[in-house]
């Protein structure tokens, strides 16, 4: 559904992405994979939109979107969550998830005064489900910066589920997790993918891309150097190389 | 009431409206030195359509606000693609070739043999629309309150609905307010002009209380100080704004004894609530928590 089609992103003389080909097939799950620096977080960038592309296109289900703006990718059924938490502090939990919800009716249609002006009662109750999906339920009314860690990490991976995506993009979502909280997310990014959620995975927890991810794919240097089952791709002298360095390096 | 009460109050309602209008602009995270800019094409839009043209009132007020808003727009277009310091500047150069258009405009119409209307420089006289039809100044004041209700009501059921959560989206971070679906820029030109519009209307009112309008009150310290209104009273709720003028106006500009070091204080205040209280007295952590509470005291009573 999705594919990178020579995807590069330089940043001044930096090459922080190159010519990189890469398609996610509908319904799987794509580890993404690599040592620090290695551009996967650019990538998903450039996916959503945040920066242009230097060359290179990105087609969703075979459509050039390369030149939309962010909003018109979520549109297009694209979420995502962020590396470092990136959430609205000062709206409660819930308003968090109100605005991304049912985001592909849009400015300019005729129902946008009832999207943009329209009460709450209607949203509530999706709203709520997701929120209980996520064991947050009960924070529904706080702040989001009143969140504990593991909580904020939950609101970002529910807010990025309120606008029912077809595919979400998850950078590093285990980062600063305690070993329960990772099994809880293995748990449910595996029923996100049962709900036929196709998903992007990027992430340093290897034992958890190794367990859910049905293909790997590995950066370094800005340049895919391999890419298959998690089995080979763990095999591959390539990606030991890239995240031991050589022998003679060594 | 005395009238000088009646005087004090119309003027915070008045300027209440311009207060709200930069308040708009700062949930969106955009900080205009030039809102003085939109009342005074309110000003003088609703009192030419009152004075030379023969408009009812409540026309005159609406065709300041439709001016103002328009205006607003098309200034908003091309600045909103600025972002902090650089759309503050654009803001302030437009707001002040506004008022140096003004001390130029000129448009007078001979009405019982007096020339009428904007005169460069030396303003825009006798907007006597409230004395031809006997509108007492209590009653002005009354206007003044129903509309600024009407504004508060406005901006209360739009912080309740998915716009007014949009706007405090784009406000706190715009590239993950994008993320969320929101189309930004448009929705900026939309704050924008609907800012415009509420200190058009402002604008409008001010014209028809002080019965005329110079370019001078346009200058830069009006932009500044109805910026300074939400900082000081706060960015939570619409009420902070209104708090900010009651201090400015209601407190350190009447209270006579207190009235020459009004700049002295309010820069004191300003500068101390930007290091205490960067968001303003009704921030959004206190506007939270005595919103839960009521709830809970409302809850409570339901059982």
């Amino acid at each position: 559904m999705l594919e990178l089609q020579g995807l590069t992103k330089h940043f001044g003389g930096v090459r922080a992405v190159e010519k990189v080909d890469l398609s996610v097939a509908q319904g799987e799950i794509l580890g993404l994979i690599g040592p620090n620096g290695s551009g996967k977080s650019t990538i998903v960038n450039l996916i959503c939109g945040l920066f242009p592309l230097t060359d290179g296109r990105v087609l969703l289900h075979g459509t050039d979107i390369s030149d939309l703006p962010p909003h018109a990718r979520v549109t297009l059924g694209i979420a995502r969550t962020f590396q470092n938490i990136r959430l609205f502090g000062q709206l409660t939990v819930w308003q968090n998830l109100w605005v991304a919800q049912n985001s592909g009716e849009q400015f300019g249609q005729e129902n946008f005064l009832r999207r943009w002006l329209g009460g709450s009662r209607r949203a509530r109750g999706e709203i709520d489900r997701t929120l209980e999906f996520f064991d947050l339920a009960h924070k529904s009314d706080e702040l989001a910066a009143n969140l504990a860690f593991g909580e904020q990490r939950r609101l970002e991976f529910a807010r990025a589920l309120a606008a029912k995506p077809s595919l979400v993009l998850l950078d590093e979502p285990a980062a600063g997790m305690n070993a329960e909280e990772i099994d809880q997310l293995d748990r449910r990014i595996r029923m996100l993918r049962d709900d036929g959620v196709t998903i992007l995975l990027i992430e340093h927890h290897v034992e958890l891309v190794m367990s859910v991810a049905d293909r790997i794919a590995v950066l370094n240097f800005g340049q895919k150097i391999a890419e298959g089952a998690p089995a080979d791709v763990q095999a591959n002298p390539l990606v030991r190389e890239a995240y031991l360095g050589t022998a003679t390096a060594a | 009431m005395d009238d000088y009460l009646i005087g004090v109050l119309s003027n915070v309602g008045v300027i209440s409206f311009i207060a709200l209008s930069a308040y708009l602009l700062l949930l969106i995270g955009e900080i205009s030195f030039g809102q003085q800019a939109f009342f005074a094409i309110g000003a003088y839009a609703a009192g030419i359509a009152t004075a030379l043209w023969g408009w009812p009132l409540a026309a005159g007020l609406a065709w300041g606000a439709a001016v103002a808003g328009a205006a607003a727009v098309l200034v908003g277009v091309p600045t909103l693609r600025l972002h902090g310091l650089y759309f503050a500047i654009a803001t302030l150069a437009f707001a002040e070739m506004v008022r140096l258009l003004c001390e130029l405009f000129r448009y007078q119409i001979t009405i019982d043999g007096e020339p009428t209307g904007p005169n460069g420089a030396d303003g825009f006289r006798n907007i006597r629309y409230i004395f031809e039809n006997d509108i007492g100044p209590l009653q002005f004041l009354v206007l003044i309150y129903a509309l600024l209700a009407a504004a508060l009501l406005g901006f209360m059921l739009m912080e309740r609905s998915r716009l007014g959560v949009a706007f405090r989206m784009i406000g706190e971070d715009v590239a993950l307010a994008g993320l969320q679906g929101i189309a930004v820029a448009r929705f900026k030109v939309l704050a924008a002009g609907l800012a415009g519009a509420l200190a058009g209307i402002g604008g409008g009112l001010y014209a028809h209380l002080t019965t005329y309008v110079e370019p001078r009150i346009f200058d830069v310290m009006l932009g500044v100080h109805s910026l300074a209104y939400g900082l000081i009273g706060g960015l939570g709720t619409a009420l902070g704004p209104l708090l900010g003028v009651l201090i400015d106006i209601g407190l350190l500009e009447s209270i006579r004894s207190l009235a020459g070091y009004r700049m002295i204080i309010f820069g004191g205040v300003v500068a101390f609530l930007l290091i205490v209280r960067p968001r303003g007295l009704l921030d959004e952590t206190v506007v939270h928590y005595v919103r839960r509470t009521w709830y809970q005291i409302g809850r409570g009573r339901g059982n």
